[in-house]
């Protein structure tokens, strides 16, 4: 990130103009396969020797734990919900993503603000009203959006947790079955997060393909973000092994390292 | 009537809400404000700032552990009046009970501006809230409320000190600096939103007597509660209420 900016009013406490890191950002609805491409893209980062911090949604230490314990029992209108996620979202903005931004690091954040106005948009809080009060985020160097459609998106739901709660809008639909409301709270969310994409210019990836074709189009736009970034020449841990190996120093099964260097370099 | 915050809905009850610097009375004349509606037999409910028991237990987290910066004060704070609102203030006003709030959003605008929020955003962020049917803001001069406060209370705790803005090293210095600040900004407030000013250093009486002329007009149309109260029913009726349990704390013959 060359120059500060954020999305509305800038908040007290920033005084930055500048900041070395990269703030990358990888938007999507859930199941679709975020947590795989951060996972990927951190260990790829790494290799490459740029220091990864990784963070998401109701991960601070201010507000984290609250949020879980609201949501488990109560029901909880959209506007104190919001300014809840506000709140972790700003604790961690403050705590965690600009520290390591000054620090030249690059900051992997897995969903940023456009999930929060997405889902609340639909649960009919008025969009102005969210993205004014986002105005303190941070605009990022890149959002990738993971595209996929309620068809593709289904297989991959239930192949893993089962359809949840608050990801089916059961929240606020009155659906008889807990399916239908997934499929019309999903289709709803999904244009408005196309809706975003178009607003806010996201990188639109393409998610209903397999995990190495997305993550081959999750690279190329991470590494146009990274231009410029200089990197400390801290070698991986793979490639010292790699390069012990060639040296002959360290004698025995060499196979591991070397398909993990491999899949490691970009592909072309 | 009162209008909801996104102006969409006529609210039969009403909202009396007060402000003031710590130390002000404001709670005090509130108090005795709720005693004078529920003896005319009005619905009173009565809110206060930072109570909301879903999220106060994240703010008293913040504060006990100072992870609190200006934008996380300010966030969470709005946290707690939005579950207020939505929770206790506006189904109250929707069933025409009296609303009594103590500290309202001019409380969050003047603690955050003070803190370095911008003011415009801060107004937008509560934009959801009701507006009161009347505002007090109980002015008092600043060495008089410090001394009120030092009186009673000689511990300060951290943020109420506002110590997190780093005006001074003592907390009863902070203490007063920030107050100060406050004060400002409400000064600011009392002409752009129209708060009723009370001489917080009059009588408590005359306070108390004034509140009521300005809060009776508003009352017209009021809901009370009917049906009586239990006393009248047994004195018409020669019963002593041998079971009702909870008129004097047992039903002893």
């Amino acid at each position: 990130m060359t120059e500060v900016r954020f999305y509305g009013d800038p908040p007290p406490g920033i005084d930055d103009r500048t900041l070395p890191g990269r703030l990358i950002v990888i938007e999507g609805t859930d199941g679709v396969g975020r947590s795989t491409q951060v996972a990927l893209l951190k260990e790829w980062l790494e290799d490459r020797g740029y220091a990864v911090l990784d963070t998401g949604l109701v991960r601070s230490e201010l507000a984290g734990p609250g949020i879980k314990r609201a949501k488990q029992g109560h029901t909880l209108d959209p506007i104190t919900l919001n300014l809840f996620y506000a709140t972790d979202f700003w604790d961690r903005m403050e705590r965690q993503i600009i520290p390591a931004l000054r620090a030249g690091m690059v900051a992997l954040v897995d969903r940023y603000v456009f999930s929060l106005i997405a889902r609340a948009a639909v649960r009919g809080v008025p969009a102005d009203w969210m993205e004014e009060l986002y105005g303190f985020a941070l605009v990022p160097d890149a959002v990738m959006y993971l595209d996929i459609d309620v068809e593709h998106l289904l297989p991959r739901v239930l192949s893993k947790r089962g359809f949840d709660y608050w990801e089916s809008g059961l929240d606020y639909l009155r659906e008889a079955d807990v399916y239908r409301s997934f499929v019309r709270y999903q289709t709803d969310l999904l244009a408005e997060f196309l809706r975003l994409a178009e607003r806010h210019s996201f990188t639109v990836i393409d998610a209903r393909r397999n995990i190495s074709e997305t993550f081959g189009a999750v690279r190329q736009e991470v590494e146009r973000a990274l231009h410029g970034m200089e990197v400390e020449p801290v070698p991986s841990l793979a490639r010292t092994l790699d390069a012990a190996q060639g040296a002959d120093a360290i004698p025995g099964d060499g196979s591991a390292t070397s398909t993990g260097a491999s899949s490691a370099s970009p592909a072309t | 009537m009162i209008e909801a915050g996104d102006g969409t809905e006529s609210l039969p009850g009403r909202l009396f809400i007060v402000e003031g610097i710590d130390g002000s009375g404001k709670s005090t004349q509130l108090d005795l404000l709720h005693k004078w509606l529920t003896s005319l037999g009005y619905l009173v409910v009565f809110t206060e700032w930072n109570s909301s028991p879903i999220v106060k237990g994240t703010t008293r987290r913040g504060k006990k552990l100072r992870l609190l910066s200006p934008m996380s004060f300010s966030l969470i704070h709005a946290a707690d009046f939005a579950n207020r609102v939505h929770a206790q203030i506006l189904p109250a006003l929707r069933s025409g009970a009296i609303v009594l709030a103590d500290r309202y959003v001019y409380t969050a605008f003047a603690r955050d501006a003070v803190r370095g929020v911008s003011r415009e955003w801060i107004r937008r962020v509560y934009s959801f809230a009701v507006l009161p049917s009347l505002a007090f803001y109980f002015d008092v001069p600043l060495d008089e409320a410090i001394r009120r406060i030092m009186d009673g209370r000689p511990t300060l705790k951290y943020y109420e000190a506002g110590l997190d803005l780093e005006l001074a090293d003592d907390p009863a210095e902070s203490f007063r600096r920030y107050q100060g600040l406050i004060q400002k900004e409400y000064e600011a407030m009392v002409a752009e939103y129209g708060l009723v000013r009370m001489n917080a250093t009059e009588n408590l009486i005359r306070q108390q007597q004034q509140m009521r002329r300005l809060v009776e007009p508003h009352l017209e149309g009021v809901r009370r509660v009917e049906g009586g109260n239990v006393s009248d029913a047994l004195t018409e009726t020669s019963l002593r209420g041998r079971y009702l349990v909870d008129r004097t704390g047992g039903a002893t013959p």
